[in-house]
């Protein structure tokens, strides 16, 4: 009787010591344990809505990624049991990318500009739609942004966004911007050319950068540009003369109902102008303009749109311009002559002279 | 004159009583102290008396001064003569709306042109943006417009008006006017050039106001009713329109604020203004400087009306 209780004494007390070290092993699940598993082909899940969760991961999963180093519990810390009693939590990226870590994950406040934006603050509605980093930044695949296999890179971010936005995607696709992009040209902006990266807010938020009174700043980023543009034979002129026009002028006053570049050209559809489905295509502009101008006839597309009056080519305007211009100098000029010639006389009487 | 004379008349009376009541003061004193003390009293009462007439005398004097005042001004009209009505009453409600509706076509109008410039920004905000801005200044084309109809209507049905149209055609004497004008400046003659009613500087206003009004309501109806010019005219003409309304309002804002401004208001003779554009009165002085013609024409009439009411 005593030798089976100090026996049982022995065990649990054996027991008791092993608990410490056999925990810490555990919550360092090695990769072999999670591989024993999810490094079968076939393990995936089924979900209620028919979507099927891919499971399958391997060794080699983070091969290339920046995290190549790294373990699956150095993400997923969570998890701690196998099976899994709960579903393991998305990973918080945040864990390891905030200021002062002692990892030496590189952080900048594009965290911070993320929690501010349209994203950040659905996440933080509670929307499980909305993106967290690895959405965006893929979730084992992260790279950084200037390896062209990353998927926030200069050519294959926009496909990225349009996991979720789809339509705009496509929209995208087709338009001059998507084409180019596709033939592979850097130059041309995909979605964070015009929306930023982190702090992309709604167009109807004033911070965004593509809030309708900020549009052709943003625009004319490219499209005032001399190096740019000339690569591609286009005008800057355009972005100068809209700022001078009414509509520019209505617009850096801060109306938001004034046309401003994306009006007449498109916002994610735009294409060139000899393009028939193009907005500002001579049949299209009729159309186009009577948007704002109810009734607009065929005789809005009679002359160049954006027509600067300094220029000789403007024609007619120009002429105009030219005759006010020395109008104004010749009547000004004679006007401002009189006048220091009377002020001249006055001064003569006034010291006494004939 | 008579201010001073009541001051001294008071000023004696009561020195007088004062000196009384200290002569019984001191008259247990030995003479120089009491001389002394006299001439201290003496001072001391003076100076309160001053306060106190200045204090009772202020009131008269405002009233003197408004009398001198008035006196001064009837001297000087006496100087100036007689008032003759030079703008009737409708000529001076056309000016005044036309005057309204300029301001605010500028100040609406400009910050569309300079929009870079910081008043323009104050001015748009002032005015709650952009939208406000461009009713505003469709409030004031319609001030124009209606202006515009006034006059062409008054030129055309009062005898004024006619009479006023023919007179403000330029003639060559307009010519010779601004030679002799302009010789008169350098000091070549000493006469001025003798203008009949209208000088060849009101005749330039009169007609560069009609001008900038073709120019301005024309191709800012253009502006204003754009989808329906469109319907007609290509839309290069609505750029012509664009630049003109912008290059005439710039060369009209000019020729106001320099060359109306000076003649109205900055030139010596006239600074900082008068109410001519409110009374439409000139004095004889001024007609004999700036309209002889005009003045002697009116003498003239009234001799020639006078002489047939004596003959009858």
């Amino acid at each position: 009787m005593r030798r089976l209780l100090l026996a049982v004494v022995v065990v649990l007390l054996g027991a008791g010591v092993l608990a410490g070290p056999a925990r810490e092993a555990g919550a360092a699940i090695s990769l072999e344990k999670c591989t024993l598993c999810h490094g079968k082909p076939e393990f995936r899940k089924l979900l209620v809505d028919g979507h099927i969760r891919e499971l399958y991961v391997t060794a080699d999963t983070l091969k290339g990624s920046v995290h190549e180093k790294k373990t699956c519990t150095d993400c997923h810390f969570d998890v701690a049991e196998i099976p899994h009693r709960e579903r393991p939590k998305r990973v918080a990226c945040t864990h390891c990318h905030f200021k002062g870590n002692k990892e030496g994950a590189p952080q900048s406040d594009n965290v911070l500009a993320y929690f501010d934006s349209a994203h950040g603050q659905a996440i933080a509605r509670g929307n499980p739609k909305a993106p967290l980093c690895q959405d965006c930044h893929g979730s084992h695949a992260v790279m950084k942004a200037k390896t062209p296999e990353s998927k926030v890179s200069r050519f294959k971010v926009a496909e990225t966004c349009g996991r979720c936005h789809m339509e705009i995607y496509a929209q995208y696709k087709t338009s001059i911007h998507g084409v180019m992009l596709a033939k592979g040209v850097g130059d041309v902006p995909s979605c964070p050319g015009c929306h930023g990266e982190h702090r992309i807010f709604k167009h109807d938020d004033p911070q965004s950068s593509v809030f309708a009174t900020k549009v052709s700043e943003q625009c004319s980023k490219c499209h005032a540009s001399i190096a740019i543009m000339s690569k591609f034979g286009i005008d800057v002129e355009p972005a100068a003369t809209y700022k001078e026009s009414f509509h520019g002028v209505a617009s850096q006053f801060g109306s938001r109902t004034v046309a401003n570049c994306s009006s007449c050209h498109g916002v994610h559809d735009i294409r060139p102008p000899d393009d028939p489905l193009s907005m500002v295509n001579p049949k299209n502009v009729p159309k186009t303009c009577g948007k704002c101008h109810p009734g607009a006839s065929a005789n809005f597309a009679v002359g160049k749109m954006h027509v600067d009056a300094k220029k000789k080519e403007a024609g007619i305007i120009y002429w105009t311009a030219t005759f006010f211009k020395w109008l104004t100098i010749g009547t000004m000029l004679a006007l401002i002559v009189h006048i220091f010639l009377d002020m001249y006389g006055r001064t003569r009487r006034l010291r006494g002279e004939q | 004159m008579a201010e001073n004379d009541r001051k001294d008349v008071t000023q004696e009376a009561v020195g007088r009583e004062v000196e009384a009541a200290v002569n019984d003061q001191l008259a247990g004193l030995p003479p120089e102290q009491a001389d002394a003390m006299r001439e201290r009293i003496r001072r001391r009462v003076q100076e309160e008396m001053e306060r106190e007439l200045r204090a009772r005398t202020s009131k008269d004097r405002r009233e003197a001064a408004r009398l001198a005042r008035e006196a001064l001004r009837k001297e000087k009209q006496h100087e100036e003569g007689e008032m003759f009505q030079r703008f009737n009453r409708n000529f001076r409600f056309q000016h005044m709306v036309m005057f309204s509706s300029v301001i605010i076509l500028i100040v609406t109008g400009m910050p569309l042109k300079f929009p870079e410039f910081v008043l323009s920004r104050w001015v748009i905000t002032f005015l709650g943006g952009i939208k406000n801005s461009t009713i505003v200044h469709r409030v004031g084309a319609g001030m124009l417009i209606y202006f515009m109809v006034h006059h062409l209507l008054y030129t055309v049905l009062t005898r004024d008006g006619r009479r006023d149209f023919w007179l403000l055609l330029p003639g060559l004497k307009d010519a010779k006017d601004i030679q002799q004008n302009i010789r008169h400046f350098l000091g070549k003659t000493p006469e001025k050039p003798r203008f009949g009613r209208f000088s060849y500087i009101e005749k330039f206003d009169y007609w560069a106001v009609y001008w900038g009004c073709i120019i301005m309501i024309g191709s800012g109806l253009f502006l204003w009713f754009e989808t329906d010019v469109l319907r007609f005219l290509p839309k290069y003409t609505l750029d012509v329109a664009h630049e003109m309304h912008s290059d005439e309002a710039l060369l009209a804002t000019l020729a106001i604020v320099i060359w109306h401004f000076y003649n109205v208001h900055f030139n010596p003779d006239r600074f900082p203004g008068t109410l001519l554009w409110w009374h439409g009165q000139l004095s004889e002085h001024e007609m004999r400087e700036e309209h002889p013609l005009e003045l002697e024409e009116i003498l003239a009439r009234r001799a020639k009306e006078a002489a047939e009411v004596t003959h009858r």
